[in-house]
C-alpha cells in the first residue's frame, strides 16, 4: 500500500494526497494498492508548482488497525518531532497518530531517496 | 557592540523588500522552484521536513537585548514559541510559513538582524570567542577583527559563489572557544616579540565527511595586512577549488590535494600580486570599528564581593552554578556568566520566547546590554558583577536558565536531527536527553569533570560529532537508526579527530555505552586527567572493550 505526499509550498506543511486535493492529516490521505493510479496522481502534483514542492510516494505498513509510512523518516513527518509531542500533526491525537506511534516498520523512505536521486 | 550606520539599514530594507518580491513571483508561478530556491537561501530560509526553517545570523554570536527580545517576539507569531541556537552562534526558527518570511526578515533589519549569507556558497557567519571583551586571557577583541570580516565580505561580489559555503574562525585567546582548527579559515590572534599583534593563519580544517584539523599556513601575519590574505586564499580557492563534486569542493580538500606548503605558497604568490592600499583595511576605519567595542562603562570594584561570597557560602546550589558557569572576568568585581541551554529534557540550544526575554531582561538590568551565543550552544551574560550573581542566578534558575552542566556530561551539542532536519539520517536530540537523563546527578557530573558529548544525526557534522571527546554520529542501517561512537577528538586548542569505537549501535544502547566509557575512564584516570587526557594516554581499547565485551 502506498500514499503521496509534499510539503505545501505557500507554509512548508506536510500534506498527502485525496482525490485531487491536498490534505493535512496523514488518516485522511488516499491508499494506493496498485502502480499506476499513482504514478498519475503524482503526475498531477507535479503538475501544481505553485500549490505543492517535492511530490513523491511512501510506502506503508499495516499497524494495528492502520496504516502507517513503512519508513520513520516519513512517521516523523506525518507526526511531527519526537521531542516536542504537542508540535506537529500529532499534537491532535487520536487513533491514527497512535497508530503511527506504535508503527515499528523499518525501511528508507524510497520515495525520498529518489527525490534526491533525480536532484 | 558595533552599531549598524545608514547604509546598513537601508540596506536591509532593501534586501528584505526583494525577498518580498521574490515570494510574490514565485508564490504566483512567475519564478519556478528551481529558480527561487538559491535566492531563499540567500535569506537563509530552507524548506524541511515539517516547515520552512529561518536561520538568523548572529555576528559573531553577539546579540543586544533588543534584538533578543525581537528573536522572542518571532518566536512567539511565527513559530511555537521557541528557537533553536546552532554551533555556529546563529539561531533557527524550524516552523516558519513562507507567507510570512518576508514580514519576519522586515521585523530583523528594524533590530539590525537579517539571515543573509547564512547558506549558500559564500563566506558565512565568523565564528568568534563568547567571552571576547571579557576574559583577561585575550591579547586584543576578536570581535573588532569578526566585524572587520562582517563588513568586508557581506555580499562581497567576488566571493558571493564560491565552489563550497566559507567559514571563518577568529580568537585572541590562547584556549580556543571557536573550534578555530576545525574552520575553513582559523584565524589564532598572537602577539609578536616586539609587541606587535599577527595571526597564525589556519587553512583547510573541516568536518563533515572529510574532517581535517587545519595545517597553518602563516605564523605570523600582521594584523593590518589581513583582507589582502584572506583575499589571496580566497581567490586560490575560488580559482581551484573542485566544483564538479559537491563532496569534494571545500577548501580543505584542496588544501591537502595540494599539501599546505604548496597551497601557502600559491596564496603568497596571489597575495604579491594584490595592491594593499586597495585591499587592506584603512587604518582610520579600523580605528571606526574598534571605538565601537571600546566602550564598556565598567565600574572600578573591590576583587572580592561580600553579597557573593555570602551566598556562595550559604547556598549550595549557587556554589555550584558558580564553580561551572561562571568564570573570570578581565575586570575585578565582575564574571562572565555561562546561561545553560541543556537543563535535563531540554532540547540542546533551545530557548522558549520567556527565556529568551529573561536573558535579554537580565542583560539589561545587570550586564550591559551584552549576550553571546556559544557554538556549544549555549548563552553567556559576559559581563555580570559579582555582588549582582546571586540575584542573576535567582532569576536564571527560575527560568530553567541556570543547570549547572557548562562542559560537563550534559552539556552535550546537538543538531536537529532528523527530528526537523531534511538531510538528517537519524535523529538526535533524543540522544541527547538520553545521555543527559544517565547523568542527571550532578555530584556525579562533577566527579566525572569536563567532557564534551556531541551528536551530529547525519555525516555532515552540524554536531560537532568529529571534535567531541565522545562523538556520537546517527547513520541509517536498512532503515533504522543507528548510532557511530568515536572518542578522542576536540575542537579546542588541543584540536583532533576522533577514532571509531567499534560498531554502531542502535538508539537504546547509546547512554549505556556512554556509561561505560565513563566508568572505563574513572577506572583508569590519573590526578587532574580529563576523559580526554586519559584517552589519550591510554588508547581506544580499554574503551572499545568496556563497551563490547560483554556483548559477545
Amino acid at each position: 500500500m502506498k500514499a503521496i505526499t509534499a510539503n505545501r509550498l505557500i507554509d512548508g506543511d506536510v500534506v498527502f494526497w485525496k482525490s485531487g486535493q491536498w490534505v493535512e492529516r496523514f488518516g485522511d490521505a488516499e491508499l494506493f494498492d496498485s502502480d499506476e493510479p499513482i504514478e498519475a496522481a503524482v503526475a498531477v502534483g507535479k503538475s501544481q508548482p505553485t500549490v505543492v514542492v517535492d511530490v513523491y510516494p511512501i510506502d506503508l505498513v499495516e499497524s494495528g488497525d492502520h496504516w502507517a509510512p513503512v519508513s520513520y523518516r516519513e512517521r516523523i513527518r506525518a507526526l511531527g518531532p519526537t521531542n516536542e509531542l504537542t508540535h506537529g500533526k500529532q499534537a491532535e491525537g487520536g487513533d491514527v497518530v497512535e497508530a503511527l506511534r506504535q508503527a515499528s516498520g523499518a525501511a528508507r523512505s524510497t520515495g525520498r531517496v529518489d527525490l534526491i536521486r533525480r536532484k | 557592540m558595533y552599531q549598524y550606520d545608514l547604509i546598513d539599514k537601508e540596506f536591509l530594507v532593501d534586501r528584505s523588500n526583494e525577498f518580498r518580491g521574490q515570494v510574490a513571483r514565485r508564490l504566483a508561478g512567475e519564478l519556478t522552484e528551481d529558480q527561487f530556491k538559491p535566492l531563499r537561501l540567500m535569506n537563509g530560509l530552507y524548506l524541511q521536513l515539517h516547515a520552512y526553517m529561518l536561520r538568523i545570523a548572529v555576528p559573531y554570536g553577539s546579540l543586544n537585548p533588543t534584538q533578543m527580545r525581537r528573536l522572542a517576539e518571532i518566536a512567539r507569531d511565527y513559530d511555537k514559541g521557541y528557537g533553536h541556537f546552532t554551533t555556529r552562534q546563529n539561531i533557527q526558527f524550524n516552523w516558519i510559513k513562507l507567507r510570512d518570511a518576508p514580514d519576519i526578515l522586515d521585523k530583523l533589519a528594524e533590530v539590525d538582524l537579517h539571515a543573509i549569507q547564512t547558506s549558500g556558497n559564500c563566506i558565512r557567519n565568523t565564528t568568534s570567542d563568547p567571552y571576547a571583551g571579557a576574559t583577561a586571557e585575550e591579547i586584543d577583541d576578536p570581535r573588532v577583527w569578526s566585524e572587520v570580516i562582517r563588513q568586508w565580505s557581506t555580499l562581497h561580489p567576488e566571493f558571493s559563489f564560491l565552489p563550497r559555503k566559507f567559514k571563518i574562525a577568529i580568537t585572541a585567546s590562547a584556549k580556543d572557544r571557536t573550534a578555530a582548527k576545525v574552520h575553513d579559515i582559523g584565524l589564532l590572534l598572537r602577539q609578536g616579540r616586539d609587541g606587535s599583534h599577527g595571526f597564525e593563519v589556519i587553512v583547510g580544517g573541516g568536518q563533515g565527511r572529510t574532517p581535517y584539523v587545519g595545517p597553518t599556513i602563516k605564523e605570523f601575519l600582521p594584523t593590518d595586512r589581513l583582507l589582502s590574505y584572506l583575499e589571496a586564499i580566497l581567490r586560490v580557492y575560488n580559482r581551484h577549488g573542485r566544483r564538479d563534486n559537491i563532496y569534494k569542493a571545500r577548501i580543505k580538500i584542496l588544501v591537502a590535494a595540494l599539501g599546505a606548503e604548496e597551497f601557502a605558497r600559491q596564496v603568497e604568490e596571489e597575495w604579491e600580486k594584490i595592491d594593499a592600499a586597495r585591499a587592506d583595511l584603512p587604518a582610520g576605519e579600523l580605528g571606526r570599528i574598534r571605538a565601537a567595542f571600546a566602550t564598556t562603562p565598567f565600574e572600578t570594584l573591590p576583587v572580592r564581593s561580600e553579597a557573593f561570597e555570602t551566598a556562595k557560602a550559604n547556598d549550595s546550589a549557587f556554589a555550584r552554578f558558580v564553580r561551572n558557569n561562571v568564570r573570570a572576568h578581565k575586570q575585578p568585581g565582575y564574571a562572565i556568566v555561562e546561561v545553560s541551554l541543556k537543563a535535563q529534557e531540554q532540547t540542546p540550544g533551545d530557548a522558549s520566547a520567556e527565556q529568551m526575554e529573561v536573558v535579554a531582561d537580565l542583560a539589561e538590568r545587570y550586564g550591559f546590554n551584552d549576550v553571546r551565543v556559544t557554538h556549544a550552544q549555549n548563552l553567556v551574560l559576559p559581563h555580570v558583577k559579582l555582588d549582582d550573581l546571586p540575584t542573576v542566578f535567582a532569576a536564571l534558575q527560575a527560568s530553567g536558565l541556570a543547570t549547572p552542566n557548562i562542559d560537563l556530561i550534559s552539556d552535550i551539542i546537538a543538531c536537529p536531527g532528523l527530528d526537523y532536519c531534511a538531510l538528517a539520517n537519524a535523529r538526535a536530540i533524543p540522544i541527547a536527553q538520553d545521555i543527559a537523563r544517565q547523568f542527571a546527578d550532578p555530584d556525579r557530573a562533577e566527579e566525572v569533570g569536563e567532557l564534551k558529548i556531541k551528536i551530529s544525526g547525519c555525516i555532515n557534522a552540524c554536531g560537532h560529532h568529529h571534535v567531541a571527546h565522545i562523538g556520537v554520529l546517527g547513520v541509517d542501517k536498512k532503515g533504522e537508526e543507528f548510532y557511530q561512537l568515536s572518542l578522542g577528538g576536540s575542537g579546542a586548542e588541543d584540536a583532533s579527530i576522533g577514532k571509531i569505537l567499534g560498531p554502531a549501535l542502535p538508539a537504546d544502547r547509546v547512554a549505556s555505552a556512554v556509561d561505560q566509557l565513563v566508568g572505563a575512564y574513572l577506572n583508569v584516570r590519573a590526578d587532574g586527567e580529563r576523559f580526554l587526557d586519559t584517552y589519550r594516554r591510554v588508547g581506544l581499547e580499554p574503551f572499545k572493550e568496556a563497551v563490547y565485551a560483554q556483548a559477545d
